[in-house]
This record gives C-alpha cells, sequence and structure tokens, in this order.
C-alpha cells in the first residue's frame, strides 16, 4: 500500500472535497440513499475529508450516478467526481462489482456493452434497420492496453478468484 | 467631473519646477547618537565628518538625543543661523521622528517637506551590531542617498479645502433616517434622498422585529414623522442621484426626481382616488400577495403621507382616457401634468445607506417557490402575520386560504451558495427563530420545525430566543433543506432534508414552507467608484479599524449597503457615520494629500493607463485628450507613475529622478554586493523597522528605497538597478490580497515582476536575483530572512563575477547615458560618487585606525 | 442536417423499435443519417469506475471518427449523450488528456480535434427544429395524459450539458404538447429511475423504481414518456420486477418519444414498433382521434 500514485489520486480527491460544509444537500437528493440509508453520499465525502480514507463499507459502488448530488451542491463540489475516484482505486485493489467487470470483458469482446443475440439481428432485420459498421477489434484492444485497463481487469480477475478459494 | 481643484495641475504650466524658490542648496545633516543606540555601533563622529564632504552640505552637527527638546530647538536655530533650506536627520525610521522633526523645522519657517530621515538605527545600528565597520559605511551610504535625494525635494503646500456644511443620505431605510437624523439634530444641513414613495425600507414591512418581537412599525412609526418634520432635513422621495462631481468638502449632487402626480402638501390621505380607481396591480408592500390601485399610498404610515400615482399602471389622467381620480379627489391634490425633474445642490459629505434586497428565491428552482403556491418567503410571512397586512393578520395557506398545522422552516436560502451568495446573511436565523414563535404565539398547535445548517443566534439577546422557541415546541433539525415537492392533490409539501446529527433521510409532509431568504447586495450602480465585494456590498476603508469609511474621503456607509446586518448593527453603523462625517463638516476644512500625482503634459502620450490604475479614480481625462489629476482626490500612492509608459507622471517628493539617484548613490561603490530592497511606507518599511526595533541581525549590505506604496515602483528601477551591477533587488509590498494601503498598487506591482524577469532573462541575469515579497508590518523575521537569503544570492553571484580588482563602478555609470546628464541632479551626482568614493576610502581607514584604540 | 448516428449498444441492441422511430421521422425534417463504426459511447457508470483514462480514450476515438467525416453526432440514449458530452468537455478542457488520448488515436490512424458537436435527438427536434414545427406536421393529436422523464442523463449536470433546466424540466412537456397529449406535474420528476445502480444492487434500484413510479401514478397518467432507451427498459421491465419484490400494481405503458411523434405524424407501419411493447397500451381513441382530427385539421 506504499503506491504513490494512489496517494496522489487520494490527495487530489481531498482537495476536491475540501470544500465541503457538511450541510446535507447532497445526501437529502440522493434517490439511492432514500431507498438504501447506508448509501449516504455526504459521508463519502466526509471521510475523504477527516479520515483521509476511502470509506471502507464500498458503498461508492451503490452510486446511481445521476448526479443530483452534484447538481445541488451549493459549494459546488463535484460529488460524482469523488466517488468515481473512490471507485478507480477501489477498482485497482480488485474491488470492482463482478457486473461492472463483465462489462468490461463485453467491451473488450466485442466493442458493445449490450450481447447481440441471434434475436436481437433477427429484430434489426424485421424493422429494416441498416447494419451497422463494425469497429475494428485491434482499435478497442489498443485502448485496452495504453490506458491501464487490462491491468484494472487482472486484478479484479486475481480477486475474484481469491474470493472463490 | 468638475474642475473646481485647487491643486489642478491642468492650470500649471506643463514643467514642473523641481527645485524650491531658494536658489542655492544650503542641506543641514543632523547625525544622532541616540544614546548609545547608535553611538556604540555606528561610529557618528566619522559620519559627520563624512557628511560635511558631500555637494551641498553646508552645516552638520551631531546630537545625543536630536528628539529631545533641545535636540530640535538646535535644528531650528540652525535653520536660521546658516539658512538652511533642506534639513536630513539620520537618526530613527522616519515612521517614528519624521512628524516630529517637520513640525521643527516648520516652526523655524522652513517648509516641512524640506526634512527627511537617514535611518541608521532600525536599518543599521539595531541590526548589524556585530559589525561597525560596515554598519559605519552602511550609514554614510545611507545619508549620502538620502542628501541626493534632498536635492531635489520640493516644497508642498500643506492644503484644505473648504467644506459645505450640509451632507447627502442615499436611502432612507431605518439606516438612512438614523444618520440623517444625527447630523440635523447637530445643526447640519440634511438632503435624504429615497428611491421609493415612502421611507422607512425593509423595516417599515415587517410585522415584529427580533430579539424582542416588538411592533416594528410602532418604534419606526415616530422615528419616520420625525423625519419628515425636522427643518433641518430636505426630504426627496421617489428620487435617485444621478451624478456627482467634486470631492470631499464639495460634492455637487443632482438627483432625479420622477413624477409624483399628487402634490403631497394638498392631499390628506383620504383614499377616496383608491375607490375610483379602475386599474388593480400586484402590491409592492404586500409581496404581489394582494392587489392595489395605479393610485396608491404603499401603507397608512407611510412618510410623506400621500398617495402617487404609478404611471405605468395608469390608464391615463385624463378624461378621455380615464382621470377618474382626478374628478373625484376633493383637495384638487392630483396634478397630471406633473414631470420627472432634477434637484441640484451641493454637499460635503455623503453617506450611503441603500440597504440590500432579500435574496430571490427564483434563483433556487429546487425549493419550488413561485411553483408552489404554499412555500413562501420570511418577507412574504411577515405581511401575512402582519396585522396590516393582505390577511389582517391571519396567516393562511395561499393555496386555499387554510390554517397551516405544520410548517417548516429552511434556512440559509439564497446564502452560502456559491452559485447565489456564499456568505452568511447574517440576520435570518434570527428571523427564522422569530417567525417560529409568532406562529407559536398565534397558533400554539401549529407545529413548526427549523432546518438550519449552523444556527446562528449571535447577538445580545438571541439566545433567550432560541431558548424560548425550544420552550414553545419548535423542532430544531440540524441538515438544510435539499428540495420541497407538491403533493398534487392537497397541495401539501413534501420536504426532503437529511438530519445531518442522526444520517437519516426525512421526507416529510408540510401544510406551508417559509424560506429564510438571505440578502443580495445591491451597491455599486452610485455615481461613484466606490468598491464593492463581489456580492455587491459596499467595501469599507479598514475592516476593523475605519469601518464605516470608503476608500474616498468624505463618503460613508452604512446599514444593509455595507453587508447583511439586522436593525440594531444597522442603527448602531449609521450614528458611527453621522458621527465621522460630522468631524469634517465641524471643522469646516478639509486637509488634503498635499503630495498628489501631476501629469507632465510634455510627456504624456496619452495613452490613458494612468485612469486604469488610480484606485481613487482621481485622473481624468477632459474630453480633448489630455489627461489631468484631481489632486483632492489622489492619495499619491503613485501606482499610475509606477506603470506610466514614458515616464510622464511626477510624483513629488517620490520622482522617477529621486528614486534613481538614490540607486545611484547605494550601488557606486561594489553594486555586486549590494541589495536595493524597495519597501513600501505602510507594510513592508514598518516590518523591516520591526526586525530593527527586535534586533534582528542581518548582514549589511541592503539599501532601502522606500515610497509611499509598492504600486509605485515601476520596471525601471528594478532595471537601472541591474544596470548599475546591483547583485540583488527586492520589491516588496503588502501582502496579497487585501492589505494594500492603497487598495491596489500591490496587485499593479506584482503585475510587472513578468516583465521585469523577461527583460532579465534577456539580459542573462540570473532569475533568483530579483525577488517580489509581502511583508507586513507584523514580519520583522521575515524581513530579516528575506535579507539573509538574498545576501547568499549576492555571494553566489559575486563569485560567478570576473574578478575585477577594484570594482568602481564609475565608468559604468557615466558610459550610462541614462543617467539624465541633463539633470541638475544627474550633475551633482557626479560630483557626490566621485567625493564619495575618495572620502569613503579615507574614512574607513581611519576608522580602523581610531577603532583599534 | 447530416448526422453521424450514434444509437448507442442498448437502443441497438434491445430497443429497435424506438432506433426505427428515430430513423423514420428524421427524413421528414430533412435529416440524413450517417452510421459509423463506433464502439460504445463508453457507458459512464461502469467503464468509467474501473478506468477513467479508458473511457475518456473510447470516448475520444468515437468523436474522432465523426470528425473524420465532418460530421456532428446525433446520440439517442441519454447515457450515451452524457459521456460523449462529458468526455468531449474534459477534452477540450484540459489538454493534457487530448494529447494523452491522441497519442493512442494516432495508432487508429484518428485524430481528436474538437469540431464536431455532440446533439441529442431531445435537442434536435426542440432546439433545432422546433415545437411549431413538428406541430404543424402532426396529422393524428394523441389526447392521452403523461408524464415525461427526461433523464438524469440528459438533465445533468446543466452547466455542461444545457440540455433544459435540471430541476424544472419543461421542454419534453412542450414537445408532448405539441402532439396533442397532456403531460401532467409530478414530484420527483427529476428523480433517477434507478437504472445506474442495477448492475451492482438490483434491489435497491427496484427501490429507487418504486418510489419513482409511486409519485408518477399519483397523477393518474396514461403512459409514461422518456427519451433514453435505458430509461425505457428500466420503467417498462423494471415495473413487474417491482410488483413482483414490493407488491405494487404498476400498469403504466412506456414510450421512447418518437415512436408517438411518427404516430403523430401519421407516418406508415407505425404498429409494427408498438408490436414489441411489454405493457401495451389499451386506448381506443388511437384510431379514433385518426378520424376526427384529420377531419379537424381544415378549419
Ligand atoms: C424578512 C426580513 C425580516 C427581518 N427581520 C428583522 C428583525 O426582526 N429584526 C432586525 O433587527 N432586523 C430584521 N431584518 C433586517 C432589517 O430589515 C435590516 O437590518 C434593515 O432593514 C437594514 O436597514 P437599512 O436602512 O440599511 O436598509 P433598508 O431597510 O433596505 O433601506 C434601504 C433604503 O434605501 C433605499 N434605496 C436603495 N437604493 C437606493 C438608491 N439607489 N437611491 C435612493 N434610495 C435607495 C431603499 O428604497 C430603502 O428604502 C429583517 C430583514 C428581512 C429581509
Ligand atoms: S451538498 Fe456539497 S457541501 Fe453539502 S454536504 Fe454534500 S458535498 Fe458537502
Ligand atoms: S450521483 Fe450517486 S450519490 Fe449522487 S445523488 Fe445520484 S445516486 Fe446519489
Ligand atoms: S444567518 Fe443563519 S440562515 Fe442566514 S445565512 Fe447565516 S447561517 Fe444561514
Ligand atoms: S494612482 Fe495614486 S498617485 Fe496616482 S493619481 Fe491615483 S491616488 Fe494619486
Amino acid at each position: 500500500m506504499v503506491d504513490n500514485s494512489h496517494n496522489q489520486e487520494l490527495e487530489d480527491l481531498r482537495e476536491a472535497a475540501r470544500p465541503c460544509f457538511q450541510c446535507g444537500i447532497c445526501a437529502s437528493s440522493c434517490p439511492v440513499f432514500r431507498v438504501a440509508p447506508e448509501m449516504n453520499p455526504r459521508m463519502s465525502v466526509d471521510s475523504i475529508i477527516t479520515d483521509g480514507q476511502v470509506p471502507a463499507e464500498g458503498n461508492e459502488w451503490l452510486c446511481a450516478y445521476c448526479l443530483m448530488c452534484e447538481e445541488r451542491c451549493p459549494m459546488g463540489v463535484s460529488l460524482t467526481e469523488i466517488l468515481m475516484g473512490i471507485r478507480n482505486i477501489s477498482s485497482k485493489e480488485g474491488k470492482a462489482p463482478p457486473d461492472f467487470v463483465e462489462s468490461a470483458e463485453a467491451l473488450l469482446a466485442r466493442g458493445c456493452l449490450s450481447p447481440t443475440s441471434n434475436r436481437s439481428v433477427k429484430k434489426r432485420v424485421d424493422l429494416g434497420l441498416p447494419d451497422l459498421p463494425q469497429p475494428d477489434p485491434e482499435h478497442v484492444k489498443l485502448i485496452f492496453e495504453v490506458t491501464g485497463a487490462y491491468e484494472v481487469l487482472e486484478a479484479n480477475r486475481v480477486a475474484v478468484k481469491e474470493e472463490a478459494e | 467631473m468638475t474642475t473646481r481643484d485647487p491643486k489642478d495641475s491642468s492650470s500649471e504650466s506643463t514643467k514642473v519646477e523641481v527645485v524650491s524658490t531658494a536658489p542655492e542648496l544650503r542641506i543641514g545633516v543632523f547625525p544622532c547618537k541616540c544614546g548609545k543606540n547608535i553611538g556604540a555601533v555606528v561610529d557618528i563622529d566619522s559620519l559627520a565628518e563624512y557628511a560635511k564632504t558631500l555637494p551641498g552640505v553646508v552645516f552638520v552637527q551631531v546630537n545625543r538625543y536630536t528628539c529631545a527638546d533641545p535636540g530640535q530647538r538646535e535644528i531650528e536655530d540652525a535653520i536660521k543661523e546658516h539658512r538652511l533650506n533642506r534639513v536630513i536627520v539620520a537618526s530613527c525610521s522616519p515612521t517614528m521622528h519624521e512628524d516630529t522633526f517637520r513640525k521643527a523645522v516648520k516652526a523655524a519657517g522652513l517648509n516641512p517637506y524640506l526634512c527627511i530621515m537617514a535611518n541608521i538605527r532600525e536599518h543599521v545600528s539595531w541590526v548589524h551590531r556585530d559589525d561597525p565597520d560596515a554598519a559605519t559605511d552602511k550609514a554614510k551610504n545611507l545619508v549620502a542617498m538620502a542628501v541626493a535625494r534632498a536635492a531635489t525635494l520640493e516644497a508642498q503646500k500643506e492644503q484644505d479645502v473648504p467644506v459645505t456644511q450640509a451632507a447627502l443620505v442615499v436611502g432612507a431605510g431605518v439606516a438612512g433616517m438614523q444618520a440623517a437624523l444625527d447630523l440635523a439634530d447637530a445643526g447640519f444641513k440634511v438632503y435624504l434622498v429615497e428611491r421609493e414613495a415612502t421611507i422607512g425600507g425593509i423595516m417599515a414591512l415587517l410585522d415584529k422585529v427580533f430579539p424582542q418581537n416588538d411592533c416594528s412599525i410602532c418604534i419606526l412609526g415616530p422615528k419616520m414623522v420625525d423625519v419628515a418634520k425636522h427643518p433641518n432635513i430636505n426630504l426627496i422621495t421617489m428620487a435617485e442621484v444621478e451624478t456627482i462631481a467634486g470631492y470631499v468638502g464639495n460634492f455637487d449632487v443632482r438627483v432625479k426626481q420622477r413624477a409624483r402626480y399628487v402634490d403631497f402638501e394638498k392631499c390628506t390621505s383620504c383614499g377616496d382616488c383608491v375607490e375610483v380607481c379602475p386599474v388593480d396591480v400586484p402590491s409592492r408592500t404586500d409581496q404581489s400577495l394582494t392587489w392595489q390601485k395605479a393610485i396608491q399610498i404603499p401603507f397608512p404610515q407611510a412618510v410623506p403621507s400621500s398617495y402617487f400615482i404609478d404611471p405605468k399602471s395608469c390608464l391615463g389622467m385624463d378624461l378621455i382616457r380615464c382621470g377618474k381620480c382626478i374628478d373625484r379627489c376633493e383637495q384638487e391634490a392630483i396634478v397630471s401634468s406633473d414631470t420627472d425633474h432634477y434637484i441640484d445642490f451641493e454637499v460635503g459629505v455623503i453617506i450611503l445607506a441603500t440597504g440590500f434586497k432579500p435574496a430571490s428565491p427564483e434563483k433556487i428552482p429546487r425549493l419550488g417557490w413561485g411553483r408552489y403556491p404554499n412555500v413562501i418567503t420570511s418577507l412574504e410571512f411577515e405581511r401575512l402575520i402582519n396585522a396590516a397586512g393582505p390577511t389582517e393578520g391571519n396567516l393562511v395557506r395561499p393555496s386555499d386560504l387554510t390554517k397551516p398545522t405544520s410548517v417548516a422552516i429552511a434556512q440559509c436560502v439564497g446564502s452560502r451558495n456559491i452559485d447565489t451568495r456564499s456568505g452568511c446573511s447574517n440576520f435570518c436565523c434570527a428571523e427564522s427563530v422569530k417567525c417560529a414563535l409568532l406562529i407559536k404565539e398565534h397558533y400554539p398547535d401549529t407545529e413548526v420545525t427549523i432546518y438550519y445548517q449552523d444556527l446562528r443566534m449571535h447577538g445580545k439577546y438571541f439566545e433567550d430566543q432560541y431558548l424560548k422557541a425550544r420552550e414553545e415546541g419548535v423542532k430544531f433539525i440540524r441538515g438544510r433543506v435539499g428540495e420541497i415537492q407538491q403533493y398534487p392533490k392537497t397541495k401539501n409539501l413534501r420536504v426532503s432534508v437529511e438530519d445531518t446529527t442522526h444520517n437519516k433521510l426525512q421526507l416529510l409532509e408540510y401544510d406551508m414552507v417559509i424560506l429564510s431568504m438571505g440578502a443580495e447586495g445591491q451597491s455599486g450602480n452610485f455615481p461613484l467608484p466606490i468598491s464593492c465585494t463581489a456580492d455587491s456590498f459596499y467595501i469599507e476603508s479598514h475592516p476593523k479599524l475605519r469601518p464605516v469609511d470608503t476608500s474616498s474621503a468624505g463618503v460613508f456607509i452604512c446599514g444593509g449597503a455595507e453587508s447583511p446586518k439586522d436593525i440594531r448593527d444597522s442603527v448602531i453603523q449609521a450614528s458611527a457615520a453621522a458621527g465621522r462625517a460630522s468631524i469634517i463638516l465641524q471643522k469646516g476644512r478639509y486637509p488634503i494629500e498635499a503630495l498628489s500625482a501631476r501629469i507632465m503634459q510634455d510627456k504624456c502620450n496619452r495613452c490613458g493607463t494612468c485612469v486604469k490604475r488610480c484606485p481613487y479614480g482621481a485622473i481624468s481625462e477632459d474630453g480633448t485628450g489630455k489627461f489631468t489629476v484631481m489632486g483632492a482626490l489622489c492619495q499619491a500612492c503613485g501606482t499610475c507613475a509606477g506603470d506610466c509608459p514614458p515616464d510622464a507622471i511626477y510624483m513629488p517628493n517620490f520622482t522617477s529622478e529621486q528614486i534613481e539617484a538614490q540607486i545611484e548613490i547605494a550601488l557606486a561603490e561594489r553594486p555586486e554586493e549590494k541589495i536595493v530592497a524597495f519597501a513600501c511606507a505602510f507594510c513592508s518599511y514598518r516590518g523591516s523597522d520591526l526586525a530593527g526595533i527586535s534586533r534582528m541581525q542581518y548582514p549589511a549590505n541592503a539599501r532601502v528605497v522606500r515610497s509611499m506604496c509598492s504600486g509605485r515602483y515601476s520596471t525601471k528601477f528594478a532595471q537601472k538597478a541591474f544596470e548599475l551591477g546591483a547583485g540583488a533587488v527586492l520589491y516588496s509590498g503588502c501582502h496579497l490580497q487585501t492589505d494594500c494601503h492603497f487598495q491596489t498598487g500591490n496587485h499593479w506591482m506584482v503585475k510587472r515582476e513578468p516583465r521585469i524577469r523577461s527583460w532579465m532573462k534577456r539580459n542573462n541575469i540570473d532569475d533568483e536575483r530579483f525577488r517580489v515579497e509581502w511583508v507586513s508590518a507584523g514580519e520583522g523575521k521575515k524581513w530579516q530572512t528575506i535579507m539573509s537569503e538574498m545576501s547568499e544570492v549576492t555571494e553566489r553571484h559575486k563569485k560567478s563575477q570576473p574578478k575585477l580588482k577594484k570594482p568602481i563602478a564609475k565608468p559604468k555609470v557615466k558610459s550610462k547615458p541614462k543617467a539624465k546628464p541633463k539633470s541638475k541632479t544627474a550633475t551633482k551626482l557626479k560630483k557626490t560618487k566621485s567625493k564619495s568614493n575618495s572620502t569613503k576610502k579615507n574614512a574607513t581607514t581611519k576608522k580602523k585606525t581610531t577603532g583599534r584604540k | 442536417m447530416k448526422y453521424a448516428f450514434f444509437p448507442g449498444c442498448t437502443m441497438a441492441n434491445r430497443l429497435q423499435f424506438a432506433e426505427k422511430s428515430v430513423r423514420m421521422i428524421v427524413p421528414e425534417f430533412g435529416v440524413e443519417l450517417v452510421d459509423l463504426a463506433f464502439t460504445c459511447c463508453p457507458e459512464p457508470n461502469a467503464v468509467r469506475s474501473l478506468s477513467e483514462d479508458t473511457w475518456v480514450t473510447f470516448a475520444a476515438r468515437n468523436i474522432a471518427l465523426a470528425e473524420a467525416e465532418n460530421l456532428d453526432i446525433l446520440t439517442a440514449c441519454a447515457g450515451c449523450h452524457e459521456s460523449l458530452t462529458l468526455a468531449k468537455h474534459e477534452l477540450d478542457t484540459k489538454p493534457e488528456r487530448k494529447e494523452k488520448a491522441n497519442e493512442i488515436l494516432k495508432g487508429m490512424g484518428l485524430e481528436y480535434k474538437g469540431t464536431s458537436s455532440i446533439i441529442h435527438v431531445h435537442q434536435l427536434l426542440f432546439d433545432e427544429i422546433g415545437v411549431e414545427t413538428i406541430s404543424a406536421k402532426v396529422v393524428r393529436p394523441l389526447p392521452i395524459k403523461v408524464v415525461t422523464h427526461s433523464g438524469c442523463h440528459l438533465l445533468r449536470p446543466q452547466k455542461i450539458l444545457q440540455v433544459d433546466d435540471a430541476e424544472v424540466p419543461v421542454k419534453l412537456d412542450m414537445l408532448c404538447e405539441a402532439l396533442g397529449m397532456d403531460p401532467l406535474e409530478y414530484m420527483d420528476k427529476v428523480m433517477c429511475c434507478g437504472a445506474g445502480v442495477r448492475k451492482t444492487d438490483s434491489d435497491t434500484s427496484y427501490a429507487v423504481l418504486k418510489e419513482k413510479m409511486t409519485s408518477m401514478v399519483m397523477v393518474e397518467p396514461d403512459a409514461i414518456v422518456v427519451f433514453c432507451p435505458t430509461c425505457f427498459i428500466t420503467f417498462e421491465s423494471g415495473q413487474r420486477i417491482t410488483n413482483r419484490l414490493f407488491k405494487t400494481e404498476f400498469k403504466l405503458p412506456v414510450f421512447y418519444y418518437t415512436e408517438l411523434l411518427a404516430i403523430a405524424m401519421g407516418l406508415p407501419d407505425t404498429d409494427a414498433l408498438l408490436a414489441d411493447h411489454r405493457v401495451k397500451i389499451e386506448l381506443p381513441e388511437f384510431s379514433d382521434t385518426k378520424k376526427e382530427d384529420s377531419e379537424s385539421i381544415p378549419t
């Protein structure tokens, strides 16, 4: 855990979180907090500022990314960027939820998240929709390679295995 | 702008006369031992001998304590006996005793501005205790610098202007009324200008006022009548100030008064006209909760107690279009021919009391005001609960006129939000507790909840109110309301808030929600350049020590125009402003800065840069392209001169010539070892003094050039110093952002830094040899650190220099055509240099021998 | 007007009839669509969570494809719109980001320049074409009561997206009015449908949906109108799951706006669009109004 880039990322998050004065407007606007009281965006920001840590509970993954909190924050705190930052850090540690990892695998395999099934292809034909040009798979691989997505994927695959054991 | 300026340079010849009337320079130098304070370190006798050799010096006298009575008398006697026309006291810091010695020379009949000081205590003996030789050398150099500057000192007339003994008060809310009454009671004529048809401001609309919750109009009404009746107050309502020209003591004011269409002398406020007027318009007083007519009176207690016609809604004051009120009015008070008109008058002082406006809830759509009828503002609440309001004091829901059984109050609406106003509005927490108590008083069964972020009950008696509210069962929940939604059928409201004490979401239903609105500034559109905060409140001259003064002499601020505040604070400020204003009015004359800038018209290239630099709006263009300084407005910071491209601005006694002369002398010998340090009079110079007072030791190679403000340091001073071989140059000013005594001088100075640095780069001068620093009057330690660090820089620089056997700057200077060979100073300077070089050598050797005794 | 059309993975593979409706109506307004070899936008939630860099680079590649053709991008999904627009904002405001992305794109013979803009069908219809032009084309007004849901990713962040007011959106309502519908005010209009947490915690996701739909049904609408395939699927399929999980009884038809537009314009073969809707609309007025209103038009 003496990874410097990690510390820098945390420091950036702290910088972004610092203006927060704990008014609670974000939480009162959050649709998830309304039904799942453990997901409190204010507390996520608070733990960054006060504890200087990524919140341990992993609630950042419960954010629906609706941007309500951020739109209303009176201090202009970009909560979704902070939550995304926390997720990026968690992902590097292999803590990404399996479904998200799956999405990334799909993107890698097909350049597309939704599965293309025979049924869906048939639907397009029936409706007279055009065949969509397909992206070059090499492009997809290149982006994964250069932006470090492979490593993040790998970290999470390993984590999944460990858990299984 | 008027040109009644007594010192207006436009009337003078374009050539500035530099040398005083005396035909010949006769300088007297008075080195002081200050007991042992100076005498124990600096060899004063050798200093005195050296001073005698300086050009223009005709008399030198050493003293034990120059500032004591005998010392001062000796100066006076010497002036008379030796016909001295310049005096240099080489002793302590000018901050300490410049005034003392100027009074002394004045007593002897010499112009006080012809006396200056060389600081050989705070800058020498106290900070170089362990190196008497270097200290003595530096003291001599400082005296030589002072002599060089003294050569071109200019006598200044100490001036004052007559003061018109009348005041303008703008805005007749409670603050403006108080200020007007105080000044009027003190016997001064007051013009009180109010935009609305009645005086009273926001307070006249309120029901009860915290913290005692007494009836607002009951305490304000009598005061309003006093204003109307006061023989010294000329009340001008429905009017705004159009233009203001002039300066402290002599402001020419033009006010535009809108047509009232009703003669208020004749109107008995019987209200007959209202019965016939066919037009309904939303009521301003009642915050559009109800209607009023085109002919109207704001409220029954209005002052002047008269109706007026709103021309925008009136159908037409003639019998063809309507004219019903004219027909009806038995007093024949309606004047359909009334027109807008101007009123001109002169005043000596101005008080701005234009208040604030309640923040607009429209900017916060998540709270639903305007879309949901049962969301109201605190001001709307005041009208609803007011017996004189649209519901005669019955609190009802606008949607169905039923009594609410549960009310939520949301704090910090329009405050503490970077999109609206980031500041706290100061009065709204107490206002909400008052609202809660009023509701409980009228309807004990109604449930009231206050949602707050930080409940700021800071004032006298406020906490009692809070306790009372708790006793009455008002609920307080910490958390700011995120959103309000309306139930479609009942028009009840759902308030979403996180109870941040318990980390729990509350989604509760209320009959009504009151938004506790903060304040929005509305200052800044007044026809005078008074600086405002980003959120449009006037900025005071000093936040602690001059809280009701502004940067413009003779203009004062009070009440909500300065910052959001409650009634009590507004009244306190109003009386303070009236008190400050009456000091000026009482004296009848106002002293003005003697050293004001002048524009040398023959050099000026008409670029207009100076206009932008001046924080006081003292420079203007006369319409023909000619720029002039209005002396009464100029505070002599010199920021204009610092950036004037052709160096066409003459700053008396801080002229470019004088500053450059000091630089030349400072660098006459071993320039590569020297630090030329520019320090502003209000912060940095005092900081350097503090280092001395605290006996903080540092190397003796710095030469401080003092000026009024760091805005004065033009780029060419640093360039000049480097051209003459200076080891290092320091530009030091008051701290950014707000410490500058002249408001923005330091901001303009720091903008020059990149230009200096790129010039240095082109000329292969190491970056580290130039520094810009902010040193406050309290930072003696910082000054010491900077001096030590910069000495290391000069050391490094010296080592990197190719070794010269005799590094004498003389040939260098000579070769510089920029040293103004034509001017008298320059010729004198050359003399100074050659002499100082030779004498100095003698002096040091002599010292060495004597020192071993 | 010619755009590079960006239907997005969800619309292309799961909501083909909505894509069809977009392709049906645009020629009526003189708009031509071009298909390019786009990847996923990529989906802002999942991919960005793993790596910010990966997300922004995929988006840069997509935009660069359109730039190479000198075309602006027309999106049909709120998620794609947000993802591409926010990535564009990053690339345009942070030069180092752009540089980094372009280094990678160079390997594909592409360059991100920042010349193409990105608009959603919502903006095309409201801002470019305009409500008046649209209502002039309506031959079959649809007098139904609807609740509109613009979608989080079309509304926020308002400062960057600038599609509509984030707190009080009105434009989709006005577009509905143009078709003769009666848009109803309801609570929680700007609340999320819950789609964003479906992958991590589906129960929470449907709990959010339940809150949202409870507020919707309070005003007794006939249907929901959306402008995003993901919102569509959440409302349409999600309400059944919600009914199962929370014993609710939601049964609200859902429409992607351009489906209704195609019907109101009287375009042929609109039945094929509705065939795949899981909650059918049972409004006899649909056929009736056609006659009534086509008669009333000349007056
Ligand atoms: C809803 C509400 C409730 C409040 N309750 C309380 C309370 O209970 N207790 C308390 O102590 N304080 C209370 N306050 C605060 C109180 O209103 C202010 O402290 C007070 O009004 C400030 O007085 P003022 O004279 O500075 O400004 P104002 O009352 O705003 O008066 C300014 C006057 O200047 C005039 N004016 C403005 N611009 C111009 C111009 N350009 N030319 C000419 N005239 C101009 C305006 O028309 C107005 O008459 C409350 C404020 C609000 C908004
Ligand atoms: S809304 Fe902003 S300031 Fe308020 S608690 Fe949330 S992050 Fe902090
Ligand atoms: S973006 Fe996430 S944290 Fe913010 S309101 Fe939406 S769901 Fe809650
Ligand atoms: S006084 Fe109270 S309500 Fe008003 S801004 Fe300050 S903290 Fe908020
Ligand atoms: S900038 Fe300073 S010196 Fe120049 S005119 Fe203004 S106040 Fe006077």
